[in-house]
């Protein structure tokens, strides 16, 4: 084992796949300098041919990926960040997640959508959303949400070979996150969730970002309260199994998320939880998300983002 | 541009298909035969015919939407059997002798206008990659062109000298609106100087001119020399889908305008030209007419025989999801 960062992990991850296979390249604005580091230094092994900087053109960027895709690429995307994808709302939500179903399964879309994504920098509104639910919400899209540098590794290089659109969001706080990971090859199924933490009192779901607030809450309620901390890493698909079977444990959940909580996942999750484990349950389900308004910039970030005493006092709640 | 006797019977013969088969479910919908959208190309053949024949086969293509791309599929060798099934809701038993779509280079045809830019400059990154010397052909409307899309991928497209051609079917409106209305200049061709290409603008009643200017954009583009512009003038003689008001804005089309430009009718023209030239005999027109009647009837029958496509095992649903 040896120690990396997150985001040398996801730079590491595009290196070895763009070397394994000649059909990948990676196409985004101001990749080959790279704005966090997911693809700073490639172009010196790679050429500026598969380390592809464009205008600041989003729509052509993502229709650069599917139109290549189409004819057998395997094109990585980049859009800096998370919040720049919906200029190409078209090219993501109706070309890439639905020409293969819409053609009968004739038109292979082997992609990677990927940005930063995630608040806590107080860089404003439209640099800080986690909008994980629009994708999820639109069946045809895969979507990924590492969580430490073994993941983030090991889940983009599955993501990079999987036959289809696969939207890959980085939390940008995490970059600098260390961790470990084997000295040889390793790739990461999606759809498997990974438990962070064992614990008998409570399950925590959570991604991201939030993992790193939910195993920090858990750690400061050891001897008290028994917390599970679970981390899908993919949302879709999404291991139910895996989060059904900690709550029949438990008897209690907390789904964590850092998309806005209306229409989010983590209600989606939670009413699962209810349909599967409802006889199991000990307490409501509790959800800990983002509030229902843009986020602000600055200090007032904070009243709006879920935060580390929200989860704890979730936790409280459903054990109480 | 020196096509064989052949070949030139070979495009009158597609020309006469493609406005057959549009008349073909034009009716269709008005007996209760087919069923959902369509959006009647009429008067646009040429622009398909012209733009979609001989090229090669590995060559990529969007089609326009008029026809629901009849024009360009029977242009590139396609069998029209599954396009009429589809129109009438029906599944094939057998699949059609001859090429798919696929294996031509059509991947489908998008639901949004404008949507097509983004696509074929990334079809037209992979063929420079490749290094096949293949080609993009994309056709696009007048509407398309309105469309912030059509900056971003002609841009792009120009400064990585990728091989594409933009063809414009300019027919001079989009749905209800009038060119005029939603455009600041008349040709839609001045945009190439932006975008540091090359631009034509066509007769789109004239067959053979079409052909001629996207094979030379076609052969530039070819060459390594990056994207032209060809534009080509047309008319679509219906409303902008069965069962719409046939209007600009909100008051009916001037009827002069429709007969002023079905004088100028693409099939006519071409059998004119080709009877005239002797490349093809008043007797041989009248017999490529006549059995091109003979195939509707086949088709019409294909298609009432064929089933409604039963979902026994919805299962399929999750096949078509994700690719294995």
């Amino acid at each position: 084992m040896r120690e990396i960062t997150y985001i040398q992990a996801i730079n590491e991850a595009l290196a070895e796949e763009l070397r394994r296979d000649e059909k990948v390249f990676v196409i985004g604005e101001d990749i080959q300098l790279g704005a966090f580091g997911a693809t700073t230094g490639l172009v010196k092994e790679f050429g500026p041919e598969r380390i592809m900087d464009t205008p600041i053109s989003e729509t052509v960027v993502a229709g650069c990926a599917v139109g290549a895709a189409m004819t057998g690429y395997r094109p990585v995307a980049d859009f800096m960040f998370a919040d720049f994808m919906y200029v190409a709302a078209d090219e993501i939500f109706l070309r890439a997640a639905k020409w293969r179903f819409i053609h009968g399964g004739t038109v292979k879309l082997p992609l990677v959508f990927m940005a930063a994504m995630g608040g806590y920098a107080r860089i404003g509104a439209e640099h800080s959303q986690s909008p994980v639910s629009y994708y999820l919400h639109t069946p045809g899209l895969k979507v990924v949400v590492p969580s430490t540098p073994y993941d983030a590794k090991g889940l983009m290089k599955t993501a990079i070979r999987d036959n289809n659109p696969v939207v890959y969001f980085y939390h940008k706080i995490l970059l600098g996150t260390p961790g470990q990971i084997p000295e040889e090859e390793y790739t990461i199924p999606l759809g498997k969730a990974d438990i962070k933490r064992e614990g008998t009192d409570v399950t925590v779901v959570a991604t991201g970002f939030q993992v790193h607030s939910a195993l920090a809450v858990a750690a400061e309620l050891e001897g008290k309260i028994s917390v599970e901390v679970i981390d899908p890493r993919s949302l879709e698909p999404l291991d139910m199994d895996t989060i059904v079977q900690s709550v029949k444990k438990t008897g209690r959940a907390v789904v964590v998320d850092e998309d806005t909580k209306r229409c989010g996942i983590a209600g989606e999750i939670a009413m699962q939880i209810f349909e599967r484990a409802f006889d199991d349950l000990d307490a409501p389900v509790q959800r800990v998300a983002a509030a229902n308004y843009p986020i602000p910039g600055g200090m007032l970030e904070s009243a709006v983002l879920p935060q580390a005493a929200d989860i704890k006092a979730a936790i409280e709640a459903v054990v109480a | 541009m020196d096509l064989t006797k052949e070949q030139l019977a070979e495009m009158y013969t597609n020309l006469v298909r493609a406005r057959k088969l549009d008349e073909l479910i034009v009716k269709a919908l008005q007996t209760g035969k087919a069923m959902g959208f369509f959006h009647s190309g009429q008067g646009e053949e040429a622009v398909g015919i012209g733009g979609a024949s001989f090229l090669r086969d590995d060559d990529y293509l969007y089609p326009h939407h008029r026809g629901h791309g009849i024009a360009f599929f029977l242009a590139r060798g396609i069998s029209p059997k599954e396009w009429v099934a589809r129109h009438y809701g029906k599944r094939l038993v057998e699949a059609p002798e001859g090429p798919t779509m696929e294996e031509r280079g059509i991947f489908g045809l998008a639901g949004t206008i404008g949507g097509m830019f983004p696509l074929a400059t990334g079809w037209a990154l992979a063929c420079k990659k490749n290094s096949r010397q293949q080609v993009v052909v994309c056709f696009f409307g007048d509407g398309s062109s309105n469309r912030g899309t059509l900056h971003e991928a002609m841009n792009l497209a120009s400064v990585w000298k990728l091989p594409v051609v933009w063809a414009c079917d300019n027919n001079l409106y989009a749905q209800f609106t009038p060119l005029k209305d939603a455009y600041a200049r008349e040709d839609v061709a001045d945009l190439a100087p932006s975008y540091n290409m090359p631009s034509v603008v066509v007769d789109g009643q004239d067959v053979l001119a079409v052909h001629e200017a996207i094979q030379a954009a076609v052969a530039r583009a070819r060459a390594g020399e990056g994207p032209s512009l060809v534009e080509v003038k047309t008319y679509r003689y219906r409303a902008h889908a069965e069962g719409m008001p046939d209007v600009s804005h909100a008051d009916p089309r001037p009827k002069e305008e429709l007969e002023a430009w079905k004088k100028r009718d693409p099939v006519k023209l071409f059998r004119e030209k080709l009877v005239k030239s002797g490349a093809l005999t008043q007797g041989e027109a009248d017999r490529i007419d006549k059995e091109t009647d003979a195939e509707m009837e086949a088709l019409d029958k294909l298609a009432m025989d064929s089933p409604y496509p039963e979902v026994t095992d919805p299962s399929i649903l999750d096949s078509l999801l994700y690719s294995e």
